[in-house]
């Protein structure tokens, strides 16, 4: 089976699943492989072994490292990414937002918005300023131009995701 | 006969907290035979914290205003459930004096020092006031709250840059901003009253002298209502990211085998606490230089978010103390002597946050695992399934680690992070990883300029551990199969 990994930022990462062999009612070995510009590496097989009550993990039968229990992940963590995990199927429309759109990376409230519509802005300006989790948090533009639109008012709290501005 | 009978009493404690120091004041009320009551709100119906409360409560509310932060309704609440003592926790309205004055109205003790303490210190211009006075050293700055951009600028060019812009009110990082020039102060002051307003109601700020390359030393206290005031050494706080620690350690590997400072600061502290008579658990904050000169910051008047290393390192239950002071009982410390410290602890405080960026990262728990060395304490929060939410700090868990010298914490440190798994939520335990490994840390010759001079998060390897992400699908797979 197919898995399709996709964080924020519409990185992608596709995992297959090739191989599943049963040794026992203990120990399944899988093999899976990645998709990478059309060509699949890092093909690796991994050992699962049920222990008790926990699944443990190996590369190769030999050296075991327990798993953290948790939920059939829906969401999968490397690092600084985190990904969405779709089993089975791409989900659509999950293409990033052209380069002018201002989305909001977490949920927060908007505490003072700094432009209007039909100010001319330079790359890095401040356009926006945001409050989450205790802290400002300045929103900058990545793009040069001016500002067709303002989606958001000061007082608003939105959720991760929301489009607060478009610049053309 | 009636009044030994009171004495010993049971009490029932309401917590008006939520999360690990929440778990951590309920557990301490267990001990001494308290009635701990809990209290839940309606965005987080799940609070955690419950767990060990024995008796839940709901504050009906959802935003902070309308429940952690909202004084008649917890006073009411109190009367209402027969509630002898309220414990604030940190955060909050652990150091509010307004709270605590309602509280003492109602009849009900408040969990903290007097309310003379906590409004002489809570404010900066009194508090470096009333420390200069006592004859403890305080930073070159304004003693009153700068009205206007013009006269922060007035004063800026006085004592020079850098300087650091401070909300009188402020505290835990919020309403502090660096400024390297003139442009900056013009540029930052409305930010800070800004931010401060909305915070803590009160936009009045304080200019500061910025001293460079510091250390952030701070002494815990803890006094009785009898005129008893403990020290219980220092710890250094320095690791810090926005203001705000990351990292501390207990004893401060800057002081180090230098007793006579050591003796010199903590004796400093407790003749500040002995300036408001203070009563019950609180940190006096020195900033050091580089000559090992120190001045007093600031004095927090609550339990802090370090206090397990300080507990790690003394062997003495902070929290408990603080129940038995305000209820007037005795703190079961004989004398000064008998504090002493053994060892090293090291805190990692685990937060919501990406590991590079540090900014805070909302999400959900879907794994939580742990597995640590001897040694090894950790408070926290954290189930399969916690929801983190932007309402709240991103701090999750605190995780502790103590030996003997400071080596053996830091290896027993490394050791707890590698076993210490959370899934789903991003989280720094990967920066802390990079600290414990870091020559600068490990020599213990870091400044409050660390993250920014240093930068450990540069270090972070970022490439997708491919093998990492097929066991944990692996494992998916395996409890799909029915295994």
């Amino acid at each position: 089976m197919r898995t399709y990994l996709i964080d924020s930022e519409s990185n992608e990462l596709i995992v297959d699943l090739t191989k599943t062999i049963k040794h026992s009612s203990k120990l399944v070995e899988y093999e899976f492989c990645s998709l990478v510009e059309g060509k699949t590496i890092h093909k690796e097989s991994i050992f699962i072994r049920k222990l008790a009550g926990n699944y443990y993990c190996s590369t190769d039968n030999k050296a075991w490292s327990k798993i953290a229990r948790q939920h059939i992940p829906h969401r999968l963590l490397n690092i600084d990414q985190v990904f969405k995990v779709y089993r089975g199927f791409k989900p659509s429309g999950l293409s990033g937002g052209a380069s002018g759109e201002l989305l909001t990376q977490m949920p927060g409230k908007v505490v003072k918005i700094n432009v209007k519509v039909g100010d001319q802005v330079n790359k890095g300006d401040c356009v926006l300023i945001l409050e989450a989790m205790k802290m400002e948090n300045e929103i900058k533009t990545s793009v040069d131009g001016i500002v067709k639109a303002v989606h958001v008012h000061e007082g608003d709290a939105l959720d991760s995701g929301v489009l607060m501005m478009e610049i053309e | 006969m009636n009044i030994r009978l009171d004495k010993y009493k049971s009490k029932r404690v309401m917590i008006v907290n939520r999360g690990e120091i929440a778990s951590r004041v309920a557990k301490a009320c267990r001990e001494l035979g308290h009635t701990s009551v809990g209290l839940w709100t309606d965005n987080e119906p799940d609070a955690a914290h419950l767990e060990f409360c024995d008796e839940w409560v709901h504050l009906e509310g959802s935003g902070n205003a309308e429940t952690y932060l909202n004084m008649d309704k917890l006073v009411d609440l109190a009367k209402e459930n027969k509630i002898d003592g309220v414990h604030p926790g940190y955060g909050f309205l652990s150091e509010n004096g307004v709270f605590s004055t309602k509280l003492s109205e109602a009849g009900i003790v408040f969990i903290g020092p007097h309310n003379e303490a906590i409004k002489v210190m809570g404010d900066k211009a009194t508090s470096k006031k009333l420390a200069s006075d006592a004859g403890v050293p305080v930073v070159p700055g304004t003693s009153e709250a700068v009205p206007t951009v013009k006269k922060a600028l007035e004063v800026s060019e006085e004592i020079g840059y850098p300087v650091l812009l401070k909300a009188v009110a402020g505290g835990g990082g919020r309403g502090m901003r660096a400024c390297q020039s003139a442009e900056e102060v013009q540029k930052q002051f409305e930010a800070v009253v800004r931010e401060s307003t909305a915070a803590f109601g009160n936009g009045d700020l304080l200019v500061e002298k910025l001293i460079v390359n510091p250390h952030h030393i701070e002494v815990q206290i803890m006094a009785d209502k009898k005129g008893n005031i403990f020290h219980f050494f220092e710890r250094e706080c320095s690791i810090q990211r926005r203001h705000q620690k990351i990292i501390e350690e207990a004893p401060s590997p800057f002081i180090g085998e230098d007793e006579e400072l050591r003796e010199d600061i903590c004796q400093t502290a407790v003749k500040l606490a002995r300036a408001v008579n203070y009563d019950s658990a609180g940190t006096v904050e020195f900033i050091m230089g580089a000559d090992k000169k120190f001045y007093f910051l600031e004095m927090n008047t609550r339990i802090q978010v370090e206090h397990p290393i300080t507990e790690e390192i003394t062997g003495v239950d902070l929290i408990i103390c603080m129940i038995q002071s305000a209820f007037g009982e005795d703190l079961q410390i004989p004398s000064q002597d008998w504090i002493k410290k053994t060892g090293h602890a090291i805190e990692c405080r685990i937060c919501a946050e990406d590991p590079i960026t540090m900014l805070p990262s909302p999400g959900v728990v879907t794994g939580f695992e742990t597995n640590f060395p001897q040694g090894v304490r950790f408070d926290h929060c954290l189930y399969r399934g916690l929801e983190v939410t932007p309402d709240f700090d991103p701090m999750v868990g605190k995780l502790i680690a103590k030996g003997l010298i400071r080596d053996v914490a830091i290896r027993k440190m490394k050791a707890a992070l590698k076993g210490l798994y959370i899934e789903g939520l991003k989280n720094n335990i990967p920066l802390h990883k990079v600290v414990m490994d870091d020559p600068t840390f490990i020599e213990g010759s870091y400044t409050t300029n660390y993250i920014t001079e240093v930068a450990p998060q540069d270090k972070i390897e970022k490439d997708i551990n491919y093998v990492s992400i097929y066991r944990k699908l692996a494992a998916a797979e395996a409890r799909n199969m029915g295994m």
